[in-house]
């Protein structure tokens, strides 16, 4: 029963760019089948990415004695890109056991990835699972694996801030501008200009609930263009100005080689809006916007270097948070480590006797205090019945599992299963939990019988494979 | 009675640590910690409000109501009350941490100045009494919720400002534009309680001792605080005026009454303010 996890992989700091588009999995699922017919494995997933391969595998150790499995994945994978095993070799790594699992928690919290804390790896890591569900290449360890890596991710997420700041430039000006405006919606921006980054910043403005975009472009034909694609407003060039005593947010990004607004021309505006405040996202190079015009009262303006001095800072301060994210990503490693050592049959078997036991002797506990006083011969009665009821209920299912485990190859599923509906890992499980795989909406889940408050049932966690 | 001698531990303990709780709430970024903060300011203010009743109620009431454990205790119980209006109307949870330091320190100041009595002028009738107190000490109030703002705001407004980036605690600052509405609603609400609390006053000095002006220290600073909170009300509501300028304004309004308060009282032999044991 002793299984072995490890994993291989390259990621956007082993590898170059080159290595990585060469050895990046097309088709993982083809890879994954050809993987488990080519080496004597039990289970795989593998995730690609332009950022980086992994590839989890589970093996059992008594199949696959002699062999040297990391050796061999890696040849397959090789193979399949149809590259060289030695250029592949220097540019991966190799975690095994406890390892592989801390490292596929980092991924999937995101502390592994080019931009810490972005949160595009966890949708790719849960589509690779996904996948490799499909193809049937995973099953009970990597099934519990992916799910509790999933669970780390969302602990990091709301534990700590890793992914609390912005660590782009155009989304370092929206929180700029809710840090000074509160609430955006109803809020007014103005586009002057164009640019990817500018537009980009738009987008994001927009995004979060402002009402009204103004464009406006030197060629007026252009910013009717990006009105139609960003649902805005054209203005013409020559009444910026003008318009701005209605504008809170200005992103600026034209190819002037002068500043086209001027602290005495805001001035001017910030009395007719009566001193509202403003925010100036200066992104063109040479500058547009007067630095002067941040000197006014209730006038905030931030340029390109700025922000960008904004996301550095940003950037730091999620390494900081790192730190409290691994802390985490150990104690949940341990967990892991636990379950895996539970799911063999003599742990199971007596996780078992002892839920029935526990079960019998708080029920027997009940049922003597509602009595009152009873006799010494009636209180042994009761004992022997209520040890007897639940060691004779429990015999049949034991004896299943101890059949099971005779067979080939079935006996950690059928555990498995037996853990997860008597609850013998004591596993939280969320009233909503796989909703989207329910296909009748009752709602009496809770057993009318018997369910005590220290107890929480796995309810409806329905197997995978 | 039991009830009355556990009374103000109950409060200054509720207080207290609803006050540090708030703070290790906001350093952990715990909301749970908050809530729970402002639940035990919430039952602090209630027990609060039943000391209250009871000094009012007692059977030495009359001179209760001129005893300066009374009158600090009903300016603490003002805060609470400003902060937990301004909590509900305008969602502004961070006030608490304005709020229930002073309400805590009022409520100690008022136990420590048991035996300390008010000179208090004849005719003093309960119309007049709140009028004249109750409506300078809820404007207090409201110039401490604006002196915190104004604080918060000066703040972050610098660091946006100077362009120093924001730290995490900054980052869960509510927004410059929050604190600035807490500025308004003090400006549009307490310059009119103040002026009612200072125009109550003067006819109060002129029914007890027929003449308006006794020229001490004490009136020649409320009418000093009067002038610069008027200032305030028209710049802010007439001018337009927004931001650092109105911010730094109630702060200087808030320390005057502040000096008015407890320097002049305490300090200085003035007509009718003074506390003297």
């Amino acid at each position: 029963m002793d299984k072995s996890i490890f994993l291989i992989g390259l990621n956007h700091r082993s590898a170059g760019v080159n290595v990585r588009e060469k050895f990046a999995l097309t088709n993982v699922a083809d890879f994954e089948k050809s993987l488990l017919a080519a080496c004597p494995l039990r289970e795989v997933m593998a995730l690609s990415t332009c950022n980086r391969v992994e590839i989890l595998v589970v093996a059992d150790n008594d199949r696959c004695e002699g062999v040297d499995l990391p050796e061999a994945v890696l040849r397959h994978w090789a193979e399949t890109c149809g590259g060289q095993v030695d250029a592949l070799r220097t540019h991966t790594y190799r975690h095994v056991s406890m390892d592989a699992v801390t490292h596929l928690f980092c991924v999937a919290a995101s502390l592994d990835s080019m931009v810490m804390g972005e949160p595009q790896i966890l949708g790719q890591l849960k589509s690779s699972y996904r996948k490799a569900v499909e193809t049937g290449t995973a099953r009970v360890i990597i099934n519990r694996l992916l799910h509790k890596s999933f669970s780390v991710a969302k602990r990091v997420r709301t534990e700590t801030a890793i992914a609390s700041s912005a660590v782009s430039i155009s989304y370092a000006a929206v929180e700029l501008a809710k840090k000074i405006f509160g609430e955006l919606a109803g809020k007014t921006a103005m586009l002057v200009g164009a640019g990817e980054m500018a537009e980009l910043a738009a987008t994001h403005l927009l995004a979060s609930g402002i009402e009204k975009l103004y464009i406006t472009n030197r060629t007026y034909s252009r910013a009717q263009e990006l009105a139609k694609t960003m649902h805005g407003e054209a203005i013409l060039f020559e009444s910026m100005v003008d318009q701005l005593r209605d504008v809170d947010i200005v992103i600026s990004s034209t190819g002037s080689p002068t500043a086209i607004i001027r602290a005495k021309d805001i001035r001017e505006v910030l009395k007719k809006r009566r001193n509202r405040a403003m925010f100036f996202i200066d992104i063109a190079v040479p500058r547009d916007i007067d630095p002067d015009v941040n000197a006014l009262d209730n006038v905030y303006l931030y340029d390109i270097d700025d922000l960008k001095e904004v996301v550095e800072e940003n950037m730091s301060a999620r390494q900081g948070e790192a730190v409290k994210a691994r802390a985490i990503v150990e104690v949940e490693a341990q967990a892991f480590a636990t379950w895996l050592k539970a799911l063999a049959l003599q742990p199971t078997i007596t996780d078992l006797l002892k839920r029935a036991e526990d079960v019998a002797e708080r029920e027997l506990a009940k049922t003597l205090k509602r009595l009152g006083d009873v006799d010494d011969e009636t209180r042994e009665a009761l004992e022997v019945l209520v040890s007897s009821v639940s060691r004779k209920l429990l015999h049949e299912p034991i004896c299943f599992l101890k059949r099971r485990t005779r067979e080939e190859g079935t006996a950690e599923r059928f555990i498995d299963m037996t853990r997860r509906i008597f609850n013998l890992d004591a596993d939280a499980v969320i009233e909503d939990a796989h909703l989207d795989r329910r296909t009748v909406d009752d709602e009496a889940i809770d057993c009318e019988c018997c369910r005590d408050e220290d107890t929480s049932p796995a309810r409806d966690k329905t197997e995978m494979n | 009675m039991i009830l009355p001698e556990l009374l103000p531990i109950l409060v200054i303990a509720l207080y207290f640590l609803g006050t540090v709780l708030f703070v290790v709430g906001s350093a952990l970024r715990n909301d749970r910690l908050k809530n729970s903060a402002l639940v035990l300011g919430a039952l602090g203010f209630a027990l609060h409000s039943l000391d209250l009743v009871h000094i009012m109620t007692g059977a030495d009431a009359t001179p209760g109501l001129t005893a300066g454990r009374f009158l600090f205790c009903l300016l603490g119980w003002g805060m609470l009350l400003i902060f937990l209006l301004l909590w509900w109307r305008l969602k502004l949870k961070f006030l608490a941490v304005v709020a229930m330091p002073l309400a805590l320190m009022l409520y100690i100041t008022a136990n420590a100045t048991v035996g300390v009595n008010a000179k208090l002028p004849p005719m003093l009738s309960g119309l007049f009494f709140f009028l004249h107190i109750g409506t300078l000490f809820a404007s207090m109030a409201l110039l401490a919720m604006a002196f915190g703002a104004g604080l918060a705001f000066l703040h972050l407004e610098k660091r946006i400002k100077t362009k120093a980036g924001l730290k995490q605690f900054q980052k869960d600052m509510p927004s410059l534009d929050t604190f600035d509405r807490v500025n308004h609603f003090v400006a549009l609400c307490g310059f009119p309680l103040y002026t009612l609390g200072l125009a109550s006053g003067y006819v109060w000095a002129w029914l007890a001792a027929r003449r308006v002006f006794s020229l001490d220290p004490k009136e020649l600073l409320a009418l000093a605080v009067l002038v610069l909170y008027a200032y305030l009300f028209h710049q802010r509501l007439a001018m337009g005026w927004r931001g650092r300028k109105p911010a730094v304004m109630a702060i200087c309004v808030f320390l005057l009454t502040v000096i008015s308060m407890l320097g002049v009282n305490f300090l200085v032999p003035t007509t009718f303010h003074g506390f003297k044991p």
